[in-house]
């Protein structure tokens, strides 16, 4: 990763996330920042998989859900993604 | 004669305190009301868009349902009940939708908003089974190719229950909950069942809430293949294809809406200042055998019979049938015979009309949409038409015709009947 900011990909990766939390809690998108959780954002355990899938449905991923195991937050999610596409 | 209910049992009187609807001929009951007084049918051909139909689809299908536009129609519906509504339901499935702008109408009518009664108080019934079958076959394909990605919403909306959970959230209803199914009669079925937690004293108030039927391919095509359906000779005349006690009747013809009844107990109502808009006096589910589609005089005879001895009544007090109805030769003709049975002599006297000509058969909620009919025909003084009555089939009986007629009518049956034998009738009754 590139020490001076996000990365292109990681930075397209936030902009699906960002997409898809709009639509499932619907927030405005400037509530939205990465260093957030979807906890802190209302998410409850479904919608944080609803994110998730739309997420990697939209990326053309198929990830493991134990790979999301340790994220904590909006960011630790876009690296998991970001990681699976390279 | 039994002017008087005699104490048939304990417990209080139940009212009706809120109604509302989402149908193909009125998004509010006020429109509602109107279509049926008018006579203006929802029945119109339908265009196929999942999937393989029956050649000449003609149904009562809701159009232009707007989620949010119907949420935010009425300034006075309080905020945090708009924000829960959006945030449970904006992206659930349509049958969800409609049961939200439904429940919502009647209960801002019953006054139970923001808190008439205790959460703990209020029972909530939901009436319908397999009200998700048009969703879960919608999803079918892109499951077949990426099951990946299916929706983990999927794992609660493909639940009838779906609809206890978001209803009673939104509400804040915390008594008791439960599906009630019966087929057809899932509507009156879940009324009694409200009846019944009422007068039990489990409930103070119960929302009873008639789901959509959300038909898929798979259910019109299953209907159309055991001949249930009309509308062959009618194909290019839609709106005369639903002709219940008509000679040329050929099947049912499939209608949609959500519809909701608050009931509660007169105590409960008085001592809040809310409005009786009618009372529901009994009913009475009877089951005749059989695991097949065929009805059965004497199990619908049962049902009324039934109804009329939970109500503390006999058959002279009924003024009023909405009737069954559906525009199928055999359950028109079986539904005129137990009515024979039921009411004598008065026979000729009875007023009967089918809600169904004017929109469509709405399966599992149509129970409650037609106690619905009932109760604005009462409050409004009207018998609603038979639409396309143009033959009947028992020529004694007392139909109205292609306009509605003025008649103050005060105590009513109302029937539903469905597949695998299952008879029900209600018992409703003015107020003032």
């Amino acid at each position: 990763m590139e020490a001076w900011g996000m990365s292109v990909p990681k930075n397209s990766v936030f902009t699906v996330v960002k997409g898809n939390i709009v639509k499932v809690l619907d927030l405005n998108p400037d509530q939205i920042s990465i260093d957030k959780s979807l906890s802190d954002l209302g998410a409850n355990s479904v919608d944080r998989m609803e994110i998730v899938t739309c997420s990697m449905e939209d990326l053309g991923l198929d990830i493991p859900l134990m790979s999301f195991a340790k994220v904590s937050n909006i960011e630790g999610l876009v690296e998991v993604f970001a990681s699976h596409l390279r | 004669m039994t002017a008087q209910r005699p104490p048939v049992r304990p417990g209080p009187r139940v009212l009706v305190t809120g109604m509302g609807i989402v149908s193909a001929i009125g998004h509010t009951v006020d429109a509602f009301a109107a279509s049926l007084e008018e006579g203006r049918s929802g029945i119109r051909r339908l265009e196929p868009d999942l999937g393989a139909m029956p050649a000449a689809a003609i149904g009562a299908a809701i159009a232009g349902f707007d989620f949010e536009g119907l949420l935010g129609r009425r300034a006075d519906t309080p905020e945090p009940l708009v924000k829960a509504a959006q945030r449970v339901a904006r992206r659930a499935p349509f049958t969800i939708q409609a049961s939200v702008i439904a429940a919502i109408e009647a209960w801002h009518q019953a006054g139970l908003q923001p808190s008439g009664v205790a959460g703990e108080r209020i029972g909530l019934v939901v009436a319908g089974h397999n009200t998700t079958r048009r969703y879960q076959y919608s999803l079918g394909r892109d499951f077949e190719r990426q099951p990946q990605y299916l929706s983990p919403k999927y794992a609660l909306h493909h639940l009838d229950s779906d609809q206890i959970g978001v209803l009673s959230q939104i509400l804040g209803i915390k008594g008791e909950g439960m599906v009630a199914g019966g087929a057809s009669a899932s509507g009156n079925v879940g009324l009694i069942q409200g009846l019944r937690l009422v007068r039990l004293g489990l409930v103070d108030a119960c929302l009873v809430a008639g789901v959509v039927a959300d038909l898929s391919p798979m259910e019109w095509q299953a209907f159309h293949g055991i001949g249930a359906l009309g509308g062959k000779a009618f194909a290019d005349q839609p709106e005369r294809a639903c002709r219940p006690f008509d000679r040329r009747h050929e099947g049912f013809i499939p209608g949609q809406a959500a519809a909701c009844l608050i009931l509660e107990s007169d105590e409960s109502a008085r001592r809040r200042g809310a409005d009786g808009l009618a009372e529901i006096l009994g009913g009475a589910t009877a089951l005749h055998a059989t695991a097949f589609t065929d009805p059965d005089v004497d199990g619908e005879v049962r049902a009324m019979r039934g109804a009329l001895r939970d109500a503390g009544l006999d058959a002279a007090a009924i003024a009023y049938v909405n009737t069954h109805g559906t525009s199928s030769p055999k359950g028109d003709q079986v539904e005129m015979e137990a009515l024979r049975a039921v009411l004598g002599q008065r026979f000729p006297e009875v007023w009967v009309n089918a809600t169904k000509g004017l929109t469509g058969h709405c399966l599992y909620s149509a129970g409650v949409v037609e106690a619905i009919a009932t109760i604005v025909q009462f409050r409004r003084g009207f018998i609603h038409p038979n639409l396309n009555l143009e033959d009947p089939i028992e020529p004694a009986a007392r139909f109205s015709g292609a306009a509605a007629i003025r008649a103050p009518v005060r105590t009513a049956l109302s029937n539903s009947f469905g597949f695998g034998g299952i008879n029900t009738s209600i018992v409703l009754r003015a107020l003032a």
